[in-house]
């Protein structure tokens, strides 16, 4: 009876040991079956899209869900491939962890011949290894964060991608044009404790002392949703307030919270507080990684076809490279089968098609190229906005 | 100097906040040895239910009242829809499990935040929703006010701070001047004996929701007015409304408005003055100097208080009969 008593725990231990290995087997077994798997470029495919569709920026990966949609819809027919978009949520707030889950997801399904994003710079740096590993070729919209393609030890792996330039390139350009446009003498430079922001504030801080301006470095929590307290630290004098959130809806509060208290500093947000719906403090400057597509003529159809299927929106700056990161991508994918005369021997032909890639007729303007050094692409730019009295943007450099 | 009293004024606005959170917490403990953990989100659906009827009347811009009507009425719908609410999850989430054991409110607690939070999410998407109260004619509520030296304190903090004043000495009165407010306090103290002595129990629990949500919706609306709401604002403004009600004494009402004020001033000094940290001429934090401790203090705090003092501040210790 007592031997009886052990056993019976032991045992239930030991099952549950083995299950738990068993699960976690699962996972590596089924992500290198899937990396292998031999896909026919007749049969239905699935293209991932790790972008965050709730939480602060919520705003941001919805818009470019809506211009992933359209463009699977209509580009995948085009080149004679059977696509279906599929969603993975990685609120900001919920830090890596959920990029990581929705990597996994991805990863395990052998269907999926590529992703879309991750979107943002942190969900890339979580989750680009495990795409590398399991061979599928990401493509980032927006991500932008310089150390994710540039320097030493880069945060993504070859396998990561993106359409559109750089903070190595906003930082510099957004402090250039306090400098000679703003002529500034005293900027405020905040980040919130999250790579994006950390990363862009760091890129601004440098060419601005550079420049011998005097910069005060602020620094606040992500989940902060109050900022009078950071507020009171903005000197008097000071000119400008970089603030590079994720969130626009911060940028307005603190905004907002600079008249309320009596400074005359303005806010300098970059392109993660881009949108006018939410960040529409008069005054306000705002950077972004694409310009205004209403402005081109090729886009017209294009905008016109995006319209029907999303009556009521507008155009947005998130969804149009989110269309040309998808465009690049069925390309890539179109080449792979040709390669493969009709099957992708698996997801690597992808991703080594991707640079060879070039488009015309970009949607964002021009051709699209890539980089020979990195996979950035080629000859990318920031735009700089300012905010008018109406809340509309106003291109301005 | 300034910017002492610039901090103090933010530390009092954002504590009158968070006092209206913890009232809510601590009201609920009191009777009901109950944390409920759903308290935050109230307070988030009270934000929208405010966003709700100031587009009803107009929005800011366009309002069909005057605008100080406006903020009473959306104030009132916020603290109704709220009781509402509180009613509706104590009956169909906590009565059920009261006699069960403890765990089982509680992991129903946290299963009616989550619910709240994910269906508002659903019904109204993620972006912010802003009351733009800025963009009224004028800008009365955050240009005009009185200075203090150089600090401007707007109409808006005074409204805020004044009307979460005016609520909890309401609530004080209730609690310590009315017959339902004594018998809340008999059911406090002993819920067996206080059911022996006549009073209807369920009535008692039932009230005390009503009233601790509707001052969540109130503080909803209180903090909506300056700052864009979202769905994801439940979840830290019931932890720190939690912290709050710890801080001055889970169960004591005057424990959770002190409670609230202190992580209120808290949270403020700390974004203002703690830097970089230096000890012996070595900085030991390696980031630049910056606002970034306000987190770790009021939850450093919060570990504090757990483990010097857990009754909190005006809290009556746990003292057990052996």
């Amino acid at each position: 009876m007592r031997r009886f008593k052990f056993i019976l725990p032991f045992s239930a231990a030991a099952l549950a040991l083995a299950v738990v290995a068993a699960a976690s087997a699962r996972p590596e077994r089924t992500a290198s079956t899937a990396a292998s798997t031999k896909i026919s470029c007749t049969a239905p495919m699935k293209i991932g899209f790790a972008t965050p569709v709730t939480g602060g920026a919520g705003f941001l990966g919805t818009e470019q869900v809506s211009w992933a949609k359209y463009a699977v819809k209509t580009l995948a027919p085009r080149l004679g491939l059977k696509v279906t978009l599929v969603v993975g949520d990685t609120p900001v707030e919920q830090g890596p962890a959920v990029a990581q889950s929705v990597a996994q997801k991805f990863i395990a399904d052998p269907r999926v011949v590529g992703i879309i994003g991750p979107s943002t710079s942190g969900a890339v740096a979580a989750s680009s290894a495990a795409y590398f590993k399991a061979g599928l070729a990401h493509i980032s919209p927006s991500a932008t964060r310089t150390s994710l393609t540039q320097g030493g030890q880069k945060e993504a792996t070859p396998a990561f991608f993106r359409v559109v330039p750089g903070d190595y390139i906003q930082g510099p350009s957004d402090a250039s044009y306090m400098v000679t446009k703003l002529k500034v003498k005293k900027v405020v430079v905040m980040d919130f404790q999250e790579p994006y922001s950390q990363g862009l504030a760091d890129a601004v801080e440098r060419t601005l002392k550079a420049k011998n301006v005097s910069v005060t470095r602020l620094s606040a929590p992500n989940t902060t949703t109050d900022y009078s307290s950071y507020v009171t630290r903005v000197p008097g004098d000071a000119d400008i307030v970089f603030f590079p959130t994720q969130k626009p809806g911060d940028a307005q509060t603190f905004a907002r919270q600079l008249v309320e208290q009596g400074k005359k500093a303005k806010v300098f947000g970059g392109d993660g507080s881009n949108n006018p719906a939410q960040f529409n403090t008069p005054g306000a400057y705002v950077s972004n990684f694409a310009p205004d597509i209403t402005g081109i003529p090729a886009d017209k159809a294009l905008i016109a076809g995006w319209k029907k299927d999303n009556p009521g929106k507008a155009v947005g700056s998130f969804g149009p490279p989110t269309y040309g990161a998808v465009q690049v991508l069925l390309n890539a994918v179109k080449l792979a089968c040709t390669q493969g005369k009709g099957s992708l021997p698996n997801r690597r032909a992808v991703v080594r098609n991707v640079k060879r890639v070039r488009v015309a007729n970009w949607i964002l303007g021009g051709t699209f190229r890539w980089s020979t050094k990195s996979n950035d692409p080629l000859n990318a730019k920031f735009y700089i906005f300012q905010i008018q009295s109406n809340g509309s943007y106003k291109l301005v450099g | 100097m300034d910017k002492f009293v610039a901090l103090t004024v933010d530390g009092l606005t954002l504590g009158s906040v968070y006092a209206l959170i913890a009232l809510g917490y601590s009201l609920v403990y009191g009777v009901l040895k109950l944390l409920n953990f759903a308290h935050g989100d109230v307070f988030m659906v009270g934000s929208y239910i405010g966003f709700g009827m100031l587009n009803a009347l107009g929005g800011a811009t366009d309002l069909a009242v005057p605008l100080w009507s406006a903020l009473i009425l959306i104030t009132l719908a916020a603290m109704a829809g709220c009781a509402l609410l509180g009613v509706v999850i104590e009956r169909f989430a906590y009565r059920p499990l009261r006699d069960a054991p403890r765990i089982a409110p509680l992991i129903s607690a946290l299963g009616v935040s989550f619910f709240l939070a994910y269906s508002m999410q659903l019904l109204f998407g993620a972006q912010y929703r802003d009351y733009n109260l800025f963009a009224v004619p004028g800008n009365p509520l955050f240009l005009k006010g009185f200075h203090i030296g150089n600090v401007n304190v707007s109409l808006v903090r005074i409204i805020i701070v004044s009307s979460a004043f005016a609520l909890m000495v309401v609530l004080w009165y209730l609690v310590n001047r009315t017959r339902t407010g004594k018998a809340m306090r008999a059911t406090s103290f002993d819920r067996e004996a206080a059911a022996m002595m006549g009073i209807d129990i369920d009535r008692v629990i039932v009230f005390t929701f009503v009233l601790g949500s509707a001052l969540a919706g109130a503080a909803g609306v209180l903090f909506a007015i300056r700052v864009p709401t979202q769905v994801s604002l439940g979840f830290i403004a019931g932890l720190k409304g939690f912290t709050a009600a710890v801080i001055g004494g889970i169960g004591s009402v005057p424990g959770a408005m002190i409670g609230g004020l202190i992580l209120g001033f808290a949270e403020s000094y700390s974004a203002g003055y703690i830097d970089a940290i230096h000890i012996g001429g070595f900085r030991i934090w390696p980031e630049a100097s910056g606002t970034r401790w306000t987190d770790l203090v009021i939850f450093v705090l919060l570990i504090a208080f757990m483990i010097f003092r857990p009754q909190g501040l005006l809290g009556r210790p746990d003292i057990k009969k052996v």
